[in-house]
C-alpha cells in the first residue's frame, strides 16, 4: 500500500469514531499495520485468528466504543461462525476492512480461493460490503460503512482491491 | 461441586460487575442464580465468542470489573483467546471456566477434558496468563473468586463441576437480540453513555 492509502484508511477509521483496531496481519496491507500501531489514538489488538478478532470486537461494541477487524479477506471465512452467531443471534455488529485477495490480476494459487469465495461468503451472511479500488474513496466508504452498521445493527464490510493493494 | 452452588457463591460478590456467559444451561442457572445481576449479564450461545466478547467488553471499560462464565467446550473452541490474554494482559477481567467435561446441553457427550489430560488452567499459564487454577471445592472456589476479582493482571479458574442442571429452576424466555438491549441499556445507564442512539432527523 502506498503511505497516501494508508493514511486514508487511518483518517476514515477515525472519522468514524474507531479506537481500537483487532487484526490478523496479512501481505496486502503489510504497510497498514505498523502505521495503526504506531498510532496514538488507535489502539491495536493482534489476535490469533479473525474469528477471535471478531468476537473482541462485538465486546468493544457492547463498550460503546467503536472497533475495527482488520485482516485478509480470507479472513472472513474464519470469521462466518462468530459473524453469523453475533450478528443474526444479537444484532452485535463488527465492522470489517479486508483486502481483496485473488480477485483479477491475482498472482498467487493459493489467494484463488480467497477471491472466489468472498462475495459469496459476504452475501451468504447478508453482510453488505464495497469493494474500493479508488485510493479517494476509502475515508467515505469506511465511513459509511460505520453509519450503516450503527443504524443496521448488523456487519458491514469494506474490501480494498486494485491498485490501492498492488 | 454443582455449577450451581459456585454461581450462588459468585453472585454474592457481585455488584457493579458486568458478565458475559455461555452456554446451554448454565445460561438458565446464572439467570436463577444471581437475579439481581440479569441486566449486567449478556446471555450468548455461542461456543468460543464468550471471553473474547469479554476482553473486548473490558477493553472498552478498562475500569469496570468484566466477568466471563464460559466453559469447557467454549473455551476450546477458541484456545487463541488465552494466548492474546496473556500478551495484552488486561487488568479487569475474571474468567471462570465451568468444566463439566461434556457438551452437557445436547445430552452429555464428553469434551477433551473428560480423559484426564487435557488441563484448561495448564495451557492458559502457557499461554500467558499467569493466574490460572483449577478449583475441585467450593472454599477453593470462593478464594480464587475473591482474588480473580481484585486482581489486576487476567486471572482464570477452572472449575471442575458436576455434569448436572440444577432442577426446578426457571427458564429464561428472552433471547439473544432482546437480552442484547437489555445489557446495552444496562451498560448505558450505569455509565452515563450512549450506545445504541436515535436515528437521526433528515
Amino acid at each position: 500500500m502506498k503511505p497516501s492509502s494508508v493514511d486514508a484508511v487511518i483518517r476514515g477509521l477515525k472519522k468514524a469514531g474507531v479506537s481500537t483496531v483487532c487484526y490478523l496481519p496479512d501481505s496486502l496491507f503489510k504497510e497498514l499495520y505498523p502505521a495503526l500501531d504506531a498510532d496514538p489514538d488507535i489502539r491495536t489488538i493482534r489476535v490469533t485468528n479473525e474469528g477471535e478478532g471478531a468476537a473482541i470486537c462485538g465486546g468493544i461494541f457492547l463498550s460503546g466504543k467503536r472497533a475495527a477487524l482488520i485482516m485478509e479477506n480470507s479472513g472472513l471465512r474464519a470469521s462466518v461462525e462468530p459473524l453469523a452467531r453475533m450478528g443474526l443471534g444479537a444484532g452485535i455488529p463488527v465492522i470489517m476492512l479486508m483486502s481483496y485477495r485473488g480477485e483479477l490480476g491475482e498472482n498467487n494459487w493459493w489467494a484463488i480461493p480467497h477471491g472466489i469465495t468472498m462475495e459469496p461468503v459476504l452475501n451468504a451472511l447478508r453482510i453488505p460490503y464495497r469493494v474500493v479500488r479508488e485510493e479517494d474513496e476509502i475515508e467515505q466508504s469506511i465511513v459509511d460503512a460505520y453509519n450503516w452498521s450503527y443504524n443496521a445493527y448488523y456487519h458491514s464490510a469494506i474490501a480494498l482491491g486494485g491498485s490501492i493493494v498492488r | 461441586m454443582k455449577r450451581y452452588d459456585c454461581m450462588k457463591l459468585l453472585a454474592e460478590r457481585l455488584k457493579d460487575e458486568l458478565v458475559i456467559l455461555s452456554l446451554g444451561a448454565s445460561v438458565d442457572e446464572w439467570y436463577n442464580a444471581a437475579p439481581h445481576m440479569r441486566a449486567a449479564s449478556l446471555f450468548q450461545q455461542q461456543l468460543g465468542c464468550v471471553t473474547p466478547q469479554a476482553f473486548g467488553l473490558a477493553t472498552g471499560l478498562p475500569h469496570r470489573r468484566i466477568i466471563s462464565l464460559d466453559t469447557d467446550g467454549g473455551m476450546m473452541f477458541n484456545l487463541g483467546i488465552l494466548a492474546t490474554l496473556g500478551n495484552e494482559q488486561p487488568k479487569n477481567l475474571f474468567i471462570v471456566v465451568w468444566d463439566n467435561e461434556c457438551y452437557q446441553s445436547i445430552g452429555g457427550p464428553p469434551t477433551h477434558t473428560a480423559f484426564g489430560r487435557v488441563d484448561i488452567a495448564a495451557i492458559a499459564r502457557g499461554a500467558g496468563v499467569e493466574h490460572a487454577y483449577t478449583v475441585r471445592t467450593l472454599e477453593e472456589f470462593e478464594t480464587h473468586c475473591a482474588a480473580g476479582l481484585v486482581a489486576d493482571v487476567p486471572y482464570v479458574v477452572v472449575a471442575k463441576v458436576a455434569g448436572t442442571v440444577q432442577p426446578d429452576i426457571k427458564r429464561k424466555h428472552s433471547d439473544g437480540r432482546e437480552d442484547k438491549y437489555i445489557f446495552v441499556r444496562h451498560v448505558e445507564a450505569t455509565e452515563g453513555i450512549v450506545i445504541m442512539g436515535p436515528s437521526e432527523h433528515n
